[in-house]
């Protein structure tokens, strides 16, 4: 049998060539489906609560800041209506709400991350999925940067939401007494429009890490909530008052609970120049001084006042409100950079691992 | 070849007899020994942490009620300490009542769930200890030693969180607060509860589901729910709320609502109307800017600001509320309907292992 054949022309390129990045969206979708249906899910139930608890705490800050005369009976009422509302012991600053909010780029991040790659590796799926036409470490980075896309859209959607809450609290409306305002970065400055994505892809990203490494995903899971607690709460307790050098001054004022905007960082005092302590006066200095001071005369601003007559100088080094953009830039940054160092570290591991 | 035959003895009963149910400790602890010790690992790191820092809670309780007199300026300033020491303390407070939620979903979900999912359920079901004896074995022990841990932790919590929680601060001038709203799921009865229950959700959820990460987000889920809905509406019903008309409701007591009364008629509930309160003539704080509620460290205080400008124009204020002495009823009541609960799931759960097709 003569089989006709036909000379190669020079316009076709018959090499292979990989399959374009787009057909991984599909792929990803399929996959990971039911993850990013359940963390839509979560942030719109969590959505629908805030957006609830924030327009009675709107309503109550626009009756407060509307009505005049400023000193008469119901206007007081009003103001100290907003206060308990801003103060109040679930959604406030320190309220059990707002603590277990910001759980939550924990919890999307080790549930959305670990069983990426963990989960082909234990159940052994990894060797179906890697030999496709779609390389290993092309597979696993389009993956990752896709999910991690979404998850950043919608934390970031979702942190817009938090900073309209706690926008009647910024202190825009200074001049009526006794209107509570809190420092921004004390009111879950975590989970904002650029932290909240920041911390979230964070996690993703360690809980990817975690998975590869470990290759179990339970496991994995867990070690990505034991390492962003640590990581979260060393940023909070000492990282993040350094991101710009605090200010310092003498004003007693600055750190009115509920009267300031300022962050207060530390307070000392000195006397004639030189460091006298830290903090709260010791007994026996408040003893010598300040006995005879009656106890209603003791204020938010405690013994200041009073040691101040004697010659003390209070120095209270704190970061303004003003800085809380710089602040939010500095801290995305840096967790976007070590996000990106970590899944390149994934990246490789995909690459070294034995077929 | 000629076989050897020996008589059956009569007293021998050679019928096969079910495996002893102290052979599956061992099994039990070989497949969960991970878990296990995981949540020793996090019990024991948190309660090394509480213990240091409830000693210096206790150091600077001791000092502030040793002081005399409480009205002098040495002893408001070991006052404005101690409060200090309160605003460390409050957030691990809340963060704290996650733990029944980890320790329960983690422990409990993947333990059918994980059988469930990689297939190896043909195996362990078919061995000589009978399936649903198999469960049964695996998840009362596992229930009780996550029992005797949370409540060893439990008494800790308690511990530390004590000097917060006792009658008396609110005249000292330092932080008090009802020990119904402070760590109460976190004492020495209803922690185990919590966490038995959130271990047996976890488990029912594991053979519902059959995969091990949603059930582990199931389990969270419905945890989340429960605790929400006990916090908020079961709690304060336990026991029916006494009412008083004296506005002295002392500081331990957990106040649940307040009302007027005219003339022996409702007049309104919280604070009054605006229209009402023209009437009176609202005292400022001290200091002008942030004179408000909401001070740090500031003890809740009971007393009803409006009851003075109020009363004589006719209305007298009413308060429902828990008062502390009912503490221990309420934990045992809340431990209670949590250990049924357990108890009914793992029933639910021992019943669709036993009626699984093979």
């Amino acid at each position: 049998m003569t089989a006709p054949t036909i000379p190669a022309q020079p316009g076709a390129d018959l090499s292979p060539r990989p399959l374009p990045w787009r057909r991984m969206a599909g792929v990803t979708w399929r996959q990971h489906r039911y993850a990013l249906v359940g963390v839509v899910v979560l942030l719109g139930a969590l959505a629908v609560w805030v957006w609830t608890a924030g327009t009675s705490l709107h309503n109550a800050y626009a009756a407060a800041v509307a009505c005049h005369p400023v000193n008469s009976s119901a206007c007081v009422n009003l103001v100290v209506s907003f206060n308990g509302s801003a103060t109040d012991k679930f959604m406030g600053s320190k309220g059990a709400g707002g603590v277990l909010l910001q759980v939550m780029p924990a919890l999307i991040g080790a549930f959305a991350g670990a069983p990426v790659l963990a989960r082909e590796l234990e159940t052994g799926t990894f060797r179906f999925a890697w030999t496709q036409g779609f390389g290993r470490w092309r597979w696993a980075l389009a993956k990752l940067v896709l999910l991690g896309v979404v998850l950043a859209a919608a934390t970031a959607a979702f942190g817009a939401l938090v900073s309209w809450y706690f926008q009647p609290e910024s202190g825009a409306n200074s001049q009526i007494p006794g209107l509570y305002e809190a420092s921004p970065f004390g009111n879950l400055f975590s989970l904002r429009e650029v932290t909240f994505p920041a911390w979230t892809l964070a996690a993703f990203t360690i809980a990817a890490l975690a998975g590869m490494l470990i290759r179990r995903v339970v496991p994995a899971i867990v070690a990505t909530l034991a390492v962003y607690a640590g990581l979260a709460f060393a940023v909070a307790a000492f990282l993040r008052k350094h991101y710009l050098t605090p200010l310092v001054t003498s004003n007693i004022n600055i750190s009115l609970p509920g009267g300031s905007t300022a962050w207060t960082i530390g307070q000392w005092t000195t006397k004639g120049g030189r460091f006298a302590f830290a903090g709260n006066p010791p007994d026996s200095l408040v003893n010598q001084l300040c006995s005879n001071v009656p106890q209603d005369k003791i204020g938010p601003l405690g013994f200041a006042p009073c040691l101040a007559q004697h010659g003390y100088t209070q120095w209270t080094s704190y970061q303004p409100a003003t800085r809380f953009w710089p602040f939010q830039w500095i801290e995305g940054g840096w967790l976007l950079a070590l996000s990106v160092l970590l899944v390149a570290a994934v990246i490789w591991l995909v690459r070294r691992r034995a077929a | 070849m000629t076989a050897l035959t020996t008589p059956a003895r009569p007293d021998d009963d050679t019928s096969p007899r079910p495996i002893p149910w102290r052979r599956m400790t061992g099994v039990t602890w070989r497949q969960h020994r991970y878990a296990l010790a995981a949540v020793a690992v996090l019990l024991g790191g948190l309660a090394g942490w509480l213990w240091i820092a409830g000693t210096s809670v206790h150091h600077d309780y001791a000092a502030v009620t040793a002081c005399r007199p409480a009205s002098a300026p040495a002893c408001q300033d070991l006052a404005t300490t101690f409060n200090g020491t309160w605003n460390a303390m409050s957030i691990p407070s809340v963060l704290l009542q996650l733990l029944p939620a980890l320790i329960g979903a983690f422990v409990g979900a993947p333990l059918l769930a994980r059988e469930l999912e990689t297939g190896t359920f043909r195996f362990a079901w078919t061995q000589g200890f009978g399936r649903w004896r198999w469960a049964l074995a695996k998840l009362v022990p596992l229930a009780v030693v996550l029992a005797a841990a949370t409540c060893a932790f439990g008494a800790l919590v308690s511990w530390c969180y004590q000097p917060f929680l006792a009658p008396g601060n609110q005249e000292l001038g330092i932080y008090g607060n009802t020990p119904f709203a402070v760590v109460f799921s976190l004492r020495e009865v209803t922690f185990p509860a919590w966490t038995v229950a959130t271990f047996a959700i976890g488990a029912l959820a594991g053979m519902l589901i059959r995969r091990v990460v949603p059930a582990i987000v199931a389990t969270l889920a419905v945890y989340a729910g429960l605790a929400v809905v006990a916090a908020a509406f079961l709690r304060e019903h336990y026991l029916t709320p006494l009412v008083s008309s004296d506005t002295n409701v002392p500081g331990t007591a957990w106040i649940i609502g307040q009302w007027w009364t005219k003339d022996g008629r409702f007049a309104f509930a919280g604070n009054p109307p605006d229209s009402l309160l023209n009437a009176c003539s609202f005292p400022q704080g001290p200091g002008g800017k942030g004179g408000g509620i909401g001070g740090p460290g500031g003890p809740p205080s009971s007393a009803n600001p409006f009851a003075q400008c109020l009363a004589p124009h006719g209305y007298a204020p009413w308060t429902s509320f828990q008062p502390a002495t009912r503490f221990w009823p309420f934990q045992w009541i809340e431990g209670g309907w949590l250990l049924v609960l357990a108890a009914l799931l793992i029933a639910v759960t021992i019943w669709l292992v036993h009626r699984r097709a093979a």
